[in-house]
C-alpha cells in the first residue's frame, strides 16, 4: 500500500495550513468584520456601520499621522534602499565575503528594543554624539533636536531595517548572472552605468520588492517613532495600537487598520506605476530570439 | 575600491551603535557620554541581583523554546509536504505563509487579540506562544524551502524501492539528510520568538517577557542596566548565529567527506 505522493503531501502540509488559517486567516477575516461594528462606553456592539471608516476618513488627526507614517516610510525605505543597493552588490558580485554576511546578521539579529536603545544613547543632549561635537568644538551647547525628531526617527529605522532590506537585495541580486555586468563593462560601459542600464532593469521587480517590504515594515513601525519622534512621532500605527490599549474602541482600531492596508496597497501600486512611467521597471518579457 | 569603502561605511554605520552599547555597559558611571570614567561590572552584578528580570528572562526562555518546538515540528512536515505537493498546494502555501510576513506586527497583534476576546480565551504565555509561532512558522518555512531545493527526492524513492517502509526511509534517510536544516530553522524560529515585541504586547495580557520588560524600563529611565542587558541580549544573538554556522560548516565537511568515501 503506497500512498500517492500528493496524498501524503496534503496530508504533511495540513497542521501547518490548518494553524495558519486557525490563526492568522480567521484573526484577520474577525477583524474585518469587527471594523464595521460599533463600541458604546466599552462595550463593542455587533452592527453593520460604515461610520469607523468615514469618521476616521473624515478625521483631521487620522490624515496628519497617516502623511507623517507615509513620510516616514517612503524617505526611510528610500534610503535604505539606496544603502543596501551597494551593499549587495559587493557580496554578489565583488565578494561572497563570509565575514560582512555575518556582521549584517548579527545586526539583523540584534534585539530590535536595544537598537532603539542605542540610537536614544548616541543622540540624546548628554549623549555620545553631542559630547563628541561639544568637545570637538563644533557646537557650543548640546544640539536638542536630535533626538525627538523625524531625523532621529529616521535614522533609527534605516539601523533597524537596513539588514533585512540587504538580504532582500541579495536575494534579487543574485538572480541576475555575472555575465551580463561583464558583458556591459567590456562594451565600455562604467560600472554605475553598468548597475543602471543591465543589473537595475533586470532586478527592477526584486528591487521594488525590496523597497515596498521595507515600506510596509517601516511605515507600521509605531514603537520608533513614539520612542524617538517626539511630537512627530505620532503614526497611523500608534493611533491604532493606542485605540486597542487605552482607548478601548477596537472597532475604530480595526477600520483604521484596514485603512492602512489600502494606503499600502495604493502606494505599491502608485510606486509600480511611477516605475514604469519613468522606464526604471519595465515588464518581464518572456525570451526570445535575437532581432526580436 | 570606491565601493569598498562604501561598503564598510555602511557597516560601520551598523555596528557603532552596538559598540558604544557594549562599551558603556562596563562604564564606571552612570553617565552615558565621553570621557570614559573607567571599567566596571557594576551594572552586570545590578542586572544579576535583579528578580523581576530573572523572571523575565525565564518567561522569555520558555515560550521561546515552546515556540522553536512547535514551529519545527510544523514547519518540517510542511517543507517536506513542499516536496510533494503539486502546483496548487504549493500556491496555497506560499500565499499563507509570504502575507504574514509582508505585514506589520501591529496587524497581526490586534487580529490575534480580536481572536482571542472573541474565543474568550484568557490572555497568558499561551497566548504568546500561539502567537509567536504564527510569526515564525512563515518565517522557517520560506528558509526551509529554500534549503530543501537541494534535496533529492529521488533518494527517498531508492529507499522505497530497496524495500525501506515510509518510517525506515523518514528515520534513515530522509531524517539525517535534513537534519542540520531542521536544527538551523529551530534556532532560527527561537530568536524570532526570543526578540518578539510588538505581537506580544498585544497577547502578552500580564505576563512579561524579556522584551517587554526592557520596555517598560526604557519608558521609566534611561539607566546604564539597560546597556548590560542589550550586551547580554547581543551576546546571546551572536551565539546564535555561531550556533547556526558551526552546523552548516560541519554539514559541509561531513558532505565533502561523504563524497570522497563514494
Amino acid at each position: 500500500m503506497k500512498a500517492p505522493r500528493s496524498s501524503m503531501g496534503s496530508l504533511l502540509a495540513a497542521p501547518a495550513v490548518l494553524y495558519m488559517v486557525v490563526f492568522f486567516v480567521v484573526p484577520s477575516l474577525i477583524l474585518f468584520v469587527y471594523s464595521f461594528w460599533t463600541a458604546a462606553s466599552y462595550k463593542i456592539v455587533p452592527d453593520f456601520v460604515f461610520s469607523n471608516y468615514l469618521n476616521s476618513l473624515m478625521s483631521p488627526l487620522f490624515w496628519t499621522v497617516t502623511i507623517n507614517a507615509i513620510l516616514i516610510g517612503l524617505v526611510t525605505a528610500s534610503i535604505t534602499l539606496v544603502l543596501a543597493i551597494p551593499v549587495g552588490y559587493y557580496l554578489v558580485y565583488v565578494s561572497r565575503s563570509q565575514v560582512i554576511l555575518y556582521l549584517i546578521l548579527i545586526t539583523w539579529f540584534s534585539s530590535y528594543l536595544v537598537r532603539i536603545y542605542a540610537w536614544r544613547t548616541l543622540l540624546g543632549t548628554s549623549g555620545v554624539l553631542n559630547t563628541i561635537l561639544l568637545q570637538a568644538g563644533i557646537v557650543d551647547s548640546p544640539v536638542g533636536v536630535f533626538l525627538f525628531s523625524r531625523f532621529a526617527v529616521a535614522i533609527t529605522l534605516i539601523h533597524i531595517y537596513l539588514p533585512f532590506c540587504i538580504l532582500l537585495v541579495v536575494s534579487s541580486l543574485s538572480e541576475i548572472k555575472k555575465d551580463l555586468v561583464d558583458a556591459a563593462r567590456d562594451l565600455g560601459a562604467s560600472p554605475l552605468g553598468a548597475f543602471f542600464r543591465v543589473i537595475a532593469p533586470n532586478a527592477a521587480n526584486g528591487l521594488v520588492g525590496a523597497f515596498m517590504l521595507t515600506f510596509v515594515m517601516v511605515a507600521g513601525d509605531y514603537v520608533t517613532p513614539q520612542m524617538l519622534g517626539g511630537s512627530s512621532g505620532q503614526t497611523t500605527g500608534l493611533l491604532i495600537a493606542d485605540q486597542f490599549r487605552k482607548t478601548g474602541n477596537w472597532p475604530l482600531g480595526a477600520a483604521q487598520a484596514f485603512l492602512m492596508f489600502l494606503v499600502s496597497t495604493a502606494i505599491y501600486f502608485a510606486v509600480m506605476g511611477l516605475g514604469r512611467a519613468t522606464g526604471l521597471i519595465v515588464k518581464r518579457r518572456p525570451a526570445k530570439k535575437a532581432g526580436a | 575600491m570606491i565601493l569598498r569603502i562604501v561598503v564598510w561605511s555602511i557597516l560601520a554605520f551598523l555596528l557603532m551603535p552596538l559598540v558604544i552599547i557594549v562599551l558603556f555597559s562596563f562604564h564606571a558611571s552612570p553617565s552615558l557620554s565621553f570621557p570614559f570614567a573607567g571599567f566596571s561590572l557594576r551594572w552586570y552584578a545590578d542586572v544579576l541581583g535583579n528578580a523581576q528580570l530573572g523572571s523575565a528572562l525565564v518567561k522569555s526562555l520558555t515560550v521561546a523554546g515552546f515556540t522553536a518546538v512547535i514551529t519545527l515540528v510544523l514547519g518540517a512536515a510542511a517543507s517536506l509536504a513542499w516536496l510533494r505537493l503539486g502546483r496548487g498546494g504549493r500556491t496555497l502555501l506560499e500565499v499563507l505563509c509570504l502575507t504574514p510576513i509582508a505585514l506589520p506586527g501591529l496587524f497581526v497583534g490586534v487580529s490575534l487579540l480580536v481572536l482571542f476576546a472573541q474565543a474568550r480565551v484568557q490572555l497568558s504565555t499561551v497566548t504568546i506562544v500561539i502567537s509567536h509561532v504564527v510569526l515564525a512558522l512563515p518565517i522557517l518555512i520560506v528558509a526551509m524551502r529554500a534549503r530543501l531545493a537541494l534535496f533529492d527526492p529521488s533518494l527517498e524513492e531508492a529507499s522505497r524501492d530497496l524495500g525501506a517502509s515510509q518510517i525506515q526511509t523518514f528515520g534513515r534517510v530522509t531524517l539525517p539528510l535534513i537534519a542540520p536544516t531542521l536544527i538551523a530553522s529551530a534556532i532560527l524560529a527561537f530568536a524570532v520568538s526570543f526578540d518578539e515585541f510588538v505581537v506580544t504586547s498585544f497577547v502578552a495580557g500580564t505576563e512579561t517577557t524579556l522584551p517587554m520588560y526592557i520596555w517598560s524600563m526604557m519608558r521609566r529611565t534611561v539607566t546604564p542596566l539597560i546597556n548590560a542587558i542589550s550586551t547580554l541580549a547581543l551576546l546571546f544573538s551572536v551565539a546564535i548565529l555561531f550556533i547556526a554556522w558551526l552546523i552548516g560548516h560541519l554539514r559541509r565537511r561531513s558532505a565533502v567527506a561523504g563524497r570522497t568515501v563514494s
